[in-house]
């Protein structure tokens, strides 16, 4: 306790500079915008700002970076409450109980306690993150290759059930991620592969054009055309403070929405988007009145928004202690810190305390900065969802090619942004999921050498995977995942799943 | 036929291409595994799913059903895409984006003259300042310096 004290002094040693409290502020605004803007969602407004940081210092541009992560899922929620349409898939619920209320003239206290319980959450989730983090890291220490190799097989099976739609669609989407991320030089024996002859793909496609071209571009080329402009409310300041009863009805949504979306957060897939649904049903369960919910109950803002804000934190665990992301956010987010040549795992947490404790501390002053400014500066924000969509898509679109082009100055990442364009559009078509094949793509070195190290280490013996206890243990829980995918198959009864689907389709 | 076999059998035929383009990659042995191995799995892997999405597909919506209203409009924008992978660094930055962008506000989507030149302007010289003067990340300048 005392040295997680100290250590996290010397964060906010770190944060309270000038510099960092800027970058922190500009982040926070950025991402508000981010989130505010339908089909600029997190990862595409990252990606595309990446370059934007390569000028900074490490710490500073992670920072920058984070503030643009929880501000854009806080931003999410604006748009869900004052039009019904979710700035991003996990503020799908914000829109049935928010909306409800802006109807009733109560869109004001609806942002207020959307804010209220973002702060809150994110808030006690970095405490969460912070005492959680570093023991995990000390316990995978112990972890060999095959350990490495189930828990990331694991994770990308939970990822495949845990995201909408057709489990095998998904995993299918896993597996071209996978073999996507083959591409350029084995690291084990120096052969290129699947290159071509194209010397810049030695180096394997990067993360940031595979991530801006089937989220922004694919996003971009389905989205075009629409000339729908949508009507917009503008809540004036003073309208913004919630009633002593709504207050009152707020506090429980909000702890009960921190402590499932920060469990359901550390866990692979589509974490924020699930937390919000589980907090919604848990909410209109244990509700007096169920009956107000779909009507305008602060309840139905205040649990989801809680739970969106703490799961987007509570997925920074794996990724900082394991090295492991478990979602496309985290990935692009690791991509970034490795680009800042910081490499996320173990060893992070001891060898680079001051960046470590630096981000976290970076955190508890974003989330009071996201409440002190954006609440005041909603209807600025609502703003720019004035903005004609066709001046506002080749804007996107010219951000997407410099932010792509900037990451390594190369033009073929542009190329390859163009080509995953196309696919996720295609797919998008298909009906497939595209989060998992980013996933894929950067776990795709990882997992390879550490599958062939374990048949290095065994002399080619596969029953290494379950001698090992913590290998077994993993391997286990990906055949209970697959067996949880298969039972639906059988019956015909609609499941979360189901209803996750339908969800992220109509955001 | 339906979406999901159409998608199966792509996948299949994908898994196949991974498993053809991939011989010429040492495989090695179970112990020491080659840099052909793993792909080769994950191929074999890819055509097991597509084969289930065949066989299973039978019900899934009708791909002549798909309806693409935006095509016309993705079309344009793919062929922005790829006029700015050619010629970015040929004809620099600036140039390249006054005419995607250019293209983009007035034959595409028919904005008017004065608001496709002030538009273009701000943002594509805009943006050229803002990352390349203001954050020093280097874009292309081009031939002419531009």
């Amino acid at each position: 306790m005392e040295t997680t004290l100290q250590n996290l002094f010397l964060g906010f040693s770190t944060v309270f500079t000038a510099t960092n409290l800027f970058y922190s502020l500009i982040g926070c605004l950025i991402g508000t915008m981010v989130g505010v803007l339908p089909g600029v969602g997190p990862l595409a407004g990252i990606s595309m700002l990446l370059p934007t940081t390569f000028g900074l210092n490490a710490t500073s541009a992670i920072i920058l970076l984070a503030g643009i992560y929880y501000g854009a899922m806080y931003g999410g929620s604006t748009t869900s409450i004052l039009m019904r349409i979710p700035g991003e898939a996990a503020s799908v619920m914000t829109c049935i109980d928010g909306y409800a209320m802006a109807q009733k003239g109560r869109a004001g206290p609806a942002l207020a306690i959307a804010a209220i319980g973002s702060y809150a959450a994110g808030t006690l989730s970095v405490i969460g993150l912070m005492f959680l983090a570093p023991p995990l890291a000390k316990f995978a220490l112990g972890f060999g290759p095959p350990e490495y190799f189930t828990l990331l097989l694991c994770g990308l099976v939970v990822l495949g059930y845990m995201t909408g739609g057709s489990i095998v669609k998904n995993l299918s989407m896993i597996v071209m991620g996978l073999l996507f991320g083959m591409i350029g030089i084995d690291q084990m024996t120096g052969y290129f592969r699947f290159s071509y002859g194209i010397v810049a793909l030695g180096d394997g496609i990067g993360i940031v054009p595979v991530a801006v071209g089937l989220f922004g571009i694919s996003e971009i080329l389905a989205t075009a055309g629409q000339t729908k402009r949508p009507e917009v409310l503008k809540p004036r300041f003073r309208d913004l403070f919630p009633s002593r009863q709504e207050l009152r009805d707020s506090v429980g949504p909000i702890g009960r929405g921190t402590l499932l979306g920060f469990l359901i957060g550390i866990i692979p897939g589509s974490a924020h988007i699930i937390s919000t649904f589980v907090s919604y049903a848990v909410e209109r369960r244990v509700s007096k009145h169920p009956e107000r919910f779909g009507k305008g109950a602060i309840e139905g803002v205040a649990g989801p928004e809680s739970a969106n804000n703490a799961a987007s934190e509570g997925a920074l665990v794996p990724m900082l202690a394991l090295g492991v992301p478990t979602g496309p956010i985290p990935a692009v987010l690791l991509a970034a810190l490795m680009v800042h040549g910081i490499n996320p795992g173990p060893l992070f947490i001891k060898e680079q305390p001051a960046i470590f404790w630096g981000l976290i501390a970076s955190m508890y002053v974003g989330n009071m900065i996201l409440l002190l400014l954006n609440l005041p500066l909603v209807s600025i924000f609502v703003n720019f969802l004035r903005i004609p969509y066709k001046i506002l898509y080749p804007t996107i679109l010219m951000f997407c090619v410099v932010g792509v082009y900037a990451v390594n100055s190369s033009l073929v990442d542009v190329g390859i942004m163009s080509m995953m364009g196309v696919l996720g559009y295609v797919l998008r078509k298909l009906d497939f999921e595209t989060a998992p094949m980013v996933l894929g793509v950067v776990l795709a070195p990882i997992i390879e050498v550490s599958f062939r190290q374990a048949l290095a280490m065994s002399n080619g013996d596969y029953f290494i995977f379950v001698q090992r206890p913590i290998s077994a243990v993993f391997l286990l829980g990906a055949l209970v995942m697959i067996l949880l995918a298969v039972k639906p198959l059988i019956g015909k009864k609609r499941g979360w799943r189901d209803r996750l689907t339908e969800a992220e389709k109509s955001s | 036929m339906t979406v999901d076999r159409i998608s199966g059998a792509f996948l299949v035929l994908l898994g196949l291409f991974v498993a053809w383009e991939g011989r010429v990659l040492p495989l090695g042995n179970q112990s020491h595994p080659g840099p052909g191995y793993f792909p080769l799995l994950l191929a074999i892997l890819l055509m097991i799913l597509g084969g289930i999405l065949v066989i299973r597909g039978s019900q899934g919506e009708s791909f002549r059903a798909l309806k693409w209203p935006e095509g016309g409009h993705a079309i344009a924008i793919l062929g922005c895409c790829i006029f700015a992978t050619l010629a970015m660094e040929s004809i620099g930055y600036r140039i390249t984006m006054v005419i995607i962008l250019g293209f983009l506000f007035g034959p595409v989507e028919r904005l008017k003259l004065w608001q496709v030149c002030t538009l273009t302007a701000v943002l594509g010289l805009g943006t050229f300042w803002i990352f390349d003067s203001f954050l020093k990340v280097p874009l292309p300048r081009g031939g002419w310096g531009f």
